[in-house]
């Protein structure tokens, strides 16, 4: 995730790099790359950014539902409760 | 520097995103929840900003004759607009506050519902031309070459300049030509009318003759 995250990252400033260039230099080239790969690039990390994001939320909710499924504390420390055994019925007369 | 307050929403938000996204990718930090909503801020919010208000003012950029001039072989018509001495139809027009700076697309702009979708795959012809029958002549060599693809109708003038006012009527030529002028048998552009828009205006030519000049 935190390679995905890097990755995101770093399309993102290449994606900013070109939206500056077209608004400091309104020439066709620069308007041009940035409405055409500015976008593509800068959707992509937002896209990987959400995934990144859903990775996390479904971790997280892993390690969640893991937890509760472990035994307490008190079961894992105390002694299990001795279990006495049943009489024997009376036979019937 | 941009005047338009897209272009420095634009600016301010790639301001406050790379800040936050150089930190990340040189400090490494643990990802808590600061971190996390940092990432938010400088991954969606802001590049958000940027891009919305980017596109914007890079539309609007496109819309001026600065753009439309930044084509070398554009120079002398943009020049022309500029010069407060030419007398062209764009000079004047250049020089109306309504069109100003926006002169080259005011004029040229397709107009109707989707006129400015039509208007920008038309640029990108432009684009393509220029960047692979034009870039590589000169000024002198490419003046003669330069042509409109399609005529120019009457109604990108009539859009301004209403045909039914008194005052347009009363001039005798428009009221015994309101007819041709609608169906654009006649063009307001016509030598004698109001052209040659441009100095360097040649007639509309045939598709034969475009790929003949163009040769």
């Amino acid at each position: 995730m935190r390679r995905l995250l890097r990755i995101s990252a770093a399309l993102s400033l290449v994606a900013l790099a070109l939206m500056v260039w077209s608004v400091l230099v309104p020439t066709p080239m620069p308007v041009m790359l940035a409405m055409s790969l500015g976008q593509l690039l800068g959707t992509s990390s937002f896209a990987m950014f959400g995934l990144a994001v859903l990775v996390d939320l479904r971790r997280s909710r892993r390690i969640r539902r893991d937890s509760m499924q472990l035994p307490s504390l008190k079961e894992v420390l105390l002694p299990p409760e001795r279990i006495e055994p049943a009489e024997p019925a009376e036979p019937p007369r | 520097m941009p005047h338009d307050p897209f272009a420095w929403a634009a600016l301010a938000g790639a301001a406050l995103s790379v800040p936050i996204l150089i930190w990340y990718l040189v400090a490494r930090p643990p990802l808590v929840r600061t971190t996390k909503l940092a990432l938010l801020l400088g991954i969606g919010v802001f590049p958000i900003l940027t891009a919305g208000s980017g596109n914007i003012a890079g539309y609007e950029a496109t819309k001026t004759r600065r753009f439309c001039g930044s084509c070398h072989v554009m120079t002398p018509y943009a020049q022309d607009s500029e010069d407060l001495e030419s007398t062209s139809l764009a000079a004047r027009h250049s020089r109306n506050d309504a069109f100003g700076k926006e002169n080259c697309y005011a004029c040229h702009a397709d107009y109707g519902m989707f006129g400015t979708i039509t208007t920008k795959i038309g640029g990108l012809r432009h684009v393509y031309e220029y960047t692979f029958n034009f870039r590589q002549l000169s000024v002198a060599e490419a003046l003669p070459r330069i042509h409109l693809l399609e005529p120019f109708t009457n109604d990108r003038c009539t859009r301004c300049h209403s045909t039914t006012v008194p005052g347009w009527r009363a001039v005798g030529d428009h009221a015994s030509l309101v007819e041709e002028l609608g169906r654009d048998a006649v063009s307001c552009l016509g030598n004698g009318c109001h052209g040659p828009a441009h100095p360097f205006s040649k007639p509309h030519l045939d598709e034969g003759e475009i790929e003949e000049v163009t040769r």
